[in-house]
């Protein structure tokens, strides 16, 4: 409908679920059809996903890759098995969950055996041996569903991308890997010299010779043909389904719980405008705007991976996504480069940190007084109130965790 | 006899719906409504400390996002179109489309003599939980600032200001609901600071089977004149739970909004 760009409930999951229901019964005919006609037919059933209250009624799945439970299933095996890097000695096994932990919120957490400090690296190389670090830290990936202003730090992940990809594939209806969805960060980080290091025929190679997955491919696309438009999309449909929202706080507003009185101080202190953690970390009850600020924590700025390196303009230069705050009791170290290791240490930050340059973001309005000036009984309760955001359904759902017989493959 | 009733019925018939016909040569047309922001006259400049307001402050303005609602024109005989169905409409200006509303639904033929909106959102409609979708959902105004009837902001003017003349200084210059404080942190009531505007219209159509298109301009200087000279070195960077400043906004509102259309 004319100017209804923004609150458009035409976009919201019911008519999602109603275009899966039309066009998956065509997809799967076209699907059984027309790539080899001795297949049986296959049936594929609609994920239906649960509306969520206070959270985006709008979800960024794109047209070309309904999600589908023997897709999830199939993506969800991929996830974990780290064979993904197109490897199988087990020093060279990687695999989306090596970094993306489902225990510490689908990140790599402070305390990681190998990753010290919390900061990953990719697989050995000749130019790396001992792997090369990634250029920032881990994001979670929950509720990733909800998110159309684009994936990474800096939302370089975003349908507007027109950067080119790698040509000779079908990918997501295009000729070439691009890096336009959330499927991208599939093959990104199966080349990335930082990730896995490894070749887009390798692993589709690799994949394709294990017979477990043959009927899994089918399954879930209606062929035992291996891609990596198959391989992105099916992890991408698992990803997809990791929503977080069994937190505490949340339980608050839909009065399932009552808050103790030092988290309602935090609740309150979180909502005002004298902490003002709230402009960039609510809106909806994702815990963040999905936008990108500059938070006052640098007055020189190096990174080539910032929001400029995307949009170009000067003002968003040191700026990175707020991420969300479900799960931060865990899933520290926190800010892009994981410069701190607690929860205390961000909120002495916001307290009394904050740092003046020319491009700060307007909404840090206290950074002329280094902060909003937080007393050791506000920083306590503001600190109470972040530890109701912990979803700790999430962190211990089998559906999200590793499928039981996926044997020695597993990533941990 | 009964033949004489049937096309006595019948010319009846025909005189109704003939009458119906009159009605529908008159047609339905389209609206467009375009938004400009602008300062002393020209096109808003962002992130240029360019600017000094009526109390002597040089500032800057880095990105303005507001809601229009209840957008409704007015005819000749003081009937009232609401334009769709109460629709709120979301402007921001870093997002290109949200400044340009065509209204979905068909707009009887004929001239207007006046438009008339609210600026921001009636306390009735604005509840908690309204939005849940970006990028209106970033404009909420919590609960504890708000109550049950102050759930988003009417708007976010976000720059910066040269403090005292020397230091640039972020500035929020966010209106919404007000609160009135029996002591510090102590809430007792609300102040909805949302206000209407009405624009008058001179030899305005909307002509049948064709598109109008109007524009509707934030002056942004205006906010800091009239009726009172609003001062940044005054009122600081943050004035959420200061209604002395917002309820200044809120007057300073009245001559904030002008409108222009082909034909004026």
């Amino acid at each position: 409908m004319k100017g209804k760009l923004y609150t458009d409930k035409s976009k919201n999951w019911r008519i999602v679920l109603v275009r899966l229901l039309v066009v998956m019964p065509v997809m799967i005919c076209f699907t059984s059809c027309t790539q080899d006609e001795s297949v049986e037919p296959v049936t594929q059933t609609p994920y239906i996903f649960e509306e969520v209250m206070h959270f985006p009624t709008r979800l960024n799945i794109p047209d070309q890759n309904p999600m589908t439970y023997e897709g999830i299933a199939l993506g969800r095996y991929l996830f974990y098995d780290g064979r993904l890097s197109g490897r199988d000695h087990p020093d060279s096994l990687m695999s989306c969950a090596t970094c993306h932990i489902q225990s510490q919120g689908f990140e790599v957490s402070i305390d990681h055996p190998k990753f010290t400090n919390g900061h990953p690296f990719g697989l050995p190389t000749p130019e790396y041996p001992e792997g090369k670090k990634t250029p920032h830290m881990t994001m979670p990936l929950y509720n990733l569903v909800y998110n159309s202003s684009g994936y990474l730090w800096n939302g370089f992940i975003h349908e507007t991308n027109d950067k080119a990809g790698i040509p000779g594939y079908d990918f997501m209806g295009h000729n070439e890997l691009n890096y336009k969805y959330l499927e991208s960060l599939v093959w990104m980080s199966i080349v990335a010299e930082h990730e896995f290091a490894g070749s887009i025929d390798q692993t589709v190679e690799m994949i394709a010779s294990i017979d477990k997955y043959k009927p899994m491919f089918k399954a879930a696309f209606g062929s035992e043909e291996v891609t990596i438009d198959r391989i992105s999309k099916a992890i991408a449909q698992f990803v997809r389904t990791l929503v977080a929202s069994n937190f505490k706080f949340y339980k608050y507003v839909r009065h399932e719980v009552e808050l103790s009185p030092s988290e309602l101080r935090g609740y309150e202190l979180f909502f005002s405008e004298e902490a003002d953690c709230f402009h960039c970390h609510a809106g909806s009850l994702l815990m963040t705007t999905n936008d990108f600020y500059n938070n006052a924590k640098d007055t020189v700025f190096e990174d080539s991976r910032d929001r400029f390196a995307v949009t170009n303009n000067l003002m968003h230069t040191g700026a990175y996504r707020a991420p969300s705050l479900i799960n931060c009791e865990i899933n520290g170290p926190y800010m892009h480069d994981g410069r701190f290791e607690t929860l205390d240490e961000v909120i002495d930050f916001y307290s009394e940190g904050l740092v003046y340059s020319d491009y700060v973001d307007p909404l840090m309005k206290n950074v002329r007084e280094h902060g909003v000036q937080l007393t050791e009984e506000e920083k306590a309760d503001l600190k109470a109130f972040l530890l109701t955001l912990t979803d700790h359904e999430l962190l211990t759902n089998p559906d999200f965790g590793p499928p039981s017989d996926i044997g020695e493959y597993r990533v941990r | 006899m009964v033949q004489w009733r049937i096309i006595t019925m019948v010319l009846i018939f025909g005189l109704l719906t003939g009458c119906d016909s009159s009605e529908e040569s008159a047609g339905y047309g389209n609206l467009v409504i375009n938004f400009s922001h602008r300062v002393d006259g020209s096109a808003a400049a962002y992130d240029m400390m360019i600017y000094e307001n009526a109390a002597g402050n040089n500032y800057e303005i880095s990105e303005i996002q507001w809601f229009i609602s209840d957008v409704t024109l007015i005819d000749k005989e003081d009937g009232a179109v609401v334009l769709d169905n109460d629709w709120i409409h979301y402007i921001d200006t870093q997002i290109e489309p949200s400044l340009r509303w065509a209204v979905a639904e068909d707009i009887k033929a004929g001239e207007y003599k006046a438009i008339r909106f609210t600026f921001g959102i009636k306390g009735e409609k604005n509840i908690p939980g309204l939005f849940s979708d970006l990028p209106e959902s970033n404009m909420i105004w919590p609960y504890p600032m708000g109550g049950d009837e102050g759930g988003y902001h009417y708007m976010k003017l976000n720059g910066f200001w040269m403090k005292d003349e020397i230091e640039r200084t972020p500035f929020n210059f966010h209106i919404g609901v007000g609160q009135i404080y029996a002591q510090e942190n102590n809430i007792t009531g609300f102040v909805q600071n949302w206000f209407e505007t009405t624009l008058p219209l001179s030899g305005f159509t909307i002509d049948s089977e064709a598109s109008k298109e109007l524009r509707l301009v934030m002056n942004v200087e205006n906010w800091f004149v009239t009726p009172h000279v609003y001062d940044h070195d005054v009122y600081g960077g943050k004035i959420m739970n200061n209604q002395e400043a917002m309820g200044k906004i809120s007057e300073n509102g009245a001559d904030v909004f002008s409108v222009e259309y082909q034909g004026e």
